[in-house]
């Protein structure tokens, strides 16, 4: 009979998604709990009721309906699994096995060493960086010429061993793998990519983009996700305070993203606490929009207090247009995005237009940030569609922005830049 | 390998395909004409005509339309392979005409583990069908020479229920002949 249970973990964990992804092929109903009010990351698996049940206070941990407690990915996985994944002669077994401690010994660490310090959770380490690359390609070339004659990694069929290393080369191939690093294992490429589109993969993983540009270390993003390593210092600390954190400072090194994760998570909070206060007051423009006509009050009561220090305008534009066919279908899009971004809604403002008709369409939009940067790096649930989209920044005196805020806010004008007529907007705010 | 001409994929290759799907038996096949081309003789209606036509109804029958192909592209990707399979495949007789579709199968393989591209179809199996005797025919090396089309050919006859009373044709999996990539 298949397993039922729940699985704790923090959003879009990919050690979660063995178990995920394992469920969809054996039928293993799985609740997900990952986001408050039920599942803290940091605060729930630290208490005595979490630990109790879960001694290590680590996720993703898994909870069986019938009382069964598991933690561990992969014992996760495993267990939600059905014969065919955990392979069902001793020797398919033991190969799956093999793989599935190859992708933690052997993948996992270069990995992250090379992947974490992109994402902005982890210090860049020259050295350490250009060895892991070096090993990520010693790891590529072992599973290419085993792919070389395998389908899959065991056997003729998926197995825990594809779902495992999947995930485990889910992050080189979104953030650093570019065309020209990944080229040479073209068995490997077909074999990842096979997987990314099984159906059963789908459903947990979505569409996966495959990274298009090695991403690099970004010493501004690390700086903001580390709110406990770099406290606001008017003046020196005192003594007591700075030994605690060089204590602290010492493993730092050592750090796995979830720890990372953990520590970015005060800032996930209030990612704009450390921002000066802006005279803009960004409420009351939504105020003037929702109530008052667009272009004799909404647009002049904008540019009046509009502040360029404290807030900045964006121009976003969909970069796969060609995949947009039908029109109800692009509108989910837009107002999917709006729904990840709902946590944004006090500190952005945008309005997003699909232009066009059934499989001739394209989406731009004109977004209000508070701040100068993209707050989307912050979160993982913000990244979704982030990346999907071209961003440029606009200069608030230039005469291109001020048509830009005018027709976009306004629903209407030339849209000189789109070249097909206004279909529909959406407002985010 | 052969060099006569084969006769056009028939009545015994329908069999097969029904057993695969899981479709009862009961269907009644005819053949027409000088080329023996298959008919199935339906209740209500006129009768099928024509391999492929018949190999889709079957499909539809056994609700398992997936495996024409989910997306457009995909459905046509399928039709693509599909009339490959009866002009080429059946078509061709030659040692020649053999190389060439393994060699265009192999390019075409390399980065794909099925024939639509990522997911199994009727394409797949149809073309495992229609190359089963040219595969049995191969040499250690040329199977290493078409690399891309034996790992295919491989996993297509390891899917549940395709290969049925069909020989199991062995692959080596570790190089034994050529060096290069
Ligand atoms: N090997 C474990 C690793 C689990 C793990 O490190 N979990 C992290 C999140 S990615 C965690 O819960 N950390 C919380 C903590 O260490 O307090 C697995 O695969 O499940």
């Amino acid at each position: 009979m298949a397993v039922t249970g729940t699985l704790y973990t923090y959003p879009e964990n990919w050690r979660a998604f063995k178990a995920l992804i394992a469920a969809q092929y054996s039928g293993a109903k799985i609740k997900v709990l990952s986001s408050p009010p039920h599942f803290h990351f940091g605060q729930t698996n630290k208490t005595p009721e979490f630990l109790r049940k879960f001694p290590v206070g680590k996720v993703p941990a898994f909870e069986g309906d019938d009382g069964f407690c598991v933690f561990e990915s992969n014992a996760i996985a495993y267990y939600v699994s059905n014969d065919e994944l955990r392979g069902s002669t001793k020797e398919t077994a033991a190969e799956i096995v093999q793989w599935v401690n190859f992708a933690d010994s052997d993948i996992v660490p270069p990995a992250s060493t090379w992947v974490f310090p992109t994402l902005g959770i982890m210090h860049y380490n020259k050295q350490a960086t250009e060895f892991a690359k070096e090993e990520v390609r010693r790891v590529l070339g072992v599973l290419d010429s085993h792919l070389r004659t395998q389908t899959f990694l065991v056997g003729e069929r998926v197995s825990l061993a594809d779902i495992t290393v999947v995930c485990a080369l889910l992050w080189l191939y979104k953030q650093v793998l570019e065309p020209s690093f990944r080229q040479p294992f073209v068995n490997v490429n077909r074999w990842f990519v096979t997987c990314l589109n099984q159906p059963q993969f789908k459903a947990v993983l979505g569409e996966v983009q495959l990274c298009e540009k090695m991403a690099q270390f970004d010493a501004k993003k690390f700086a903001e996700t580390q709110p406990r390593k770099e406290p606001p210092r008017k003046e020196k600390p005192p003594k007591e305070e700075k030994k605690k954190e060089e204590k602290k400072a010492a493993p730092e090194e050592e750090l796995d993203e979830c720890e990372q994760a953990l520590a970015a998570e005060p800032k996930v909070k209030d990612p704009f606490a450390h921002l000066p206060k802006s005279p803009f007051v960004l409420d009351e423009f939504k105020r003037k929009y929702s109530n008052e006509d667009t272009l004799t009050v909404a647009l002049p009561h904008f540019w009046e207090h509009f502040d360029p220090e404290g807030w900045s305008l964006w121009f976003a534009e969909y970069r796969f247009p060609e995949e947009l066919s039908q029109t109800f279908m692009s509108c989910n899009l837009i107002t999917g995005m709006f729904q990840r971004l709902d946590k944004l809604r006090k500190n952005a403002f945008a309005s997003v237009i699909l232009f066009g008709t059934n499989n001739d369409s394209s989406i731009s939009g004109v977004w209000l940030f508070r701040g100068q940067d993209l707050a989307f790096p912050l979160s993982p649930d913000w990244q979704v569609d982030y990346e999907s989209y071209a961003w440029r920044k606009l200069d608030p005196a230039s005469a291109e922005c001020r048509t830009l805020v005018k027709e976009y806010f306004l629903w209407e004008g030339e849209f000189k830049h789109v070249g097909k007529p206004f279909n529909q907007g959406k407002i985010f705010k | 390998m052969a060099a006569a001409a084969r006769p056009g994929p028939g009545v015994d290759e329908l069999a097969l395909l029904e057993k695969l799907l899981g479709l009862p038996k009961g269907n009644k096949y005819g053949v027409q004409g000088e080329r023996k081309v298959p008919v199935l003789q339906t209740n209500n209606g006129p009768g099928l005509t024509g391999f492929m036509t018949i190999a889709a109804h079957l499909v539809k029958q056994a609700k398992k339309d997936q495996l024409l192909g989910s997306t457009a592209e995909e459905k046509a990707v399928v039709q693509q392979w599909l009339e490959y399979r009866v002009t080429r495949v059946d078509g061709g007789s030659s040692k020649e005409d053999t190389r060439i579709i393994l060699k265009d199968l192999n390019i075409y393989l390399e980065d794909k583990v099925y024939l639509a591209g990522n997911i199994f179809t009727l394409a797949d199996i149809l073309m495992y069908y229609g190359l089963h005797h040219v595969m049995v025919d191969l040499t250690v090396q040329e199977k290493e020479k078409y690399l891309n089309v034996s790992r295919w050919f491989n996993h297509i006859q390891h899917y549940p229920g395709v290969r049925q009373h069909l020989s199991n044709v062995i692959f080596i999996k570790n190089r034994l002949y050529t060096n290069a990539h």
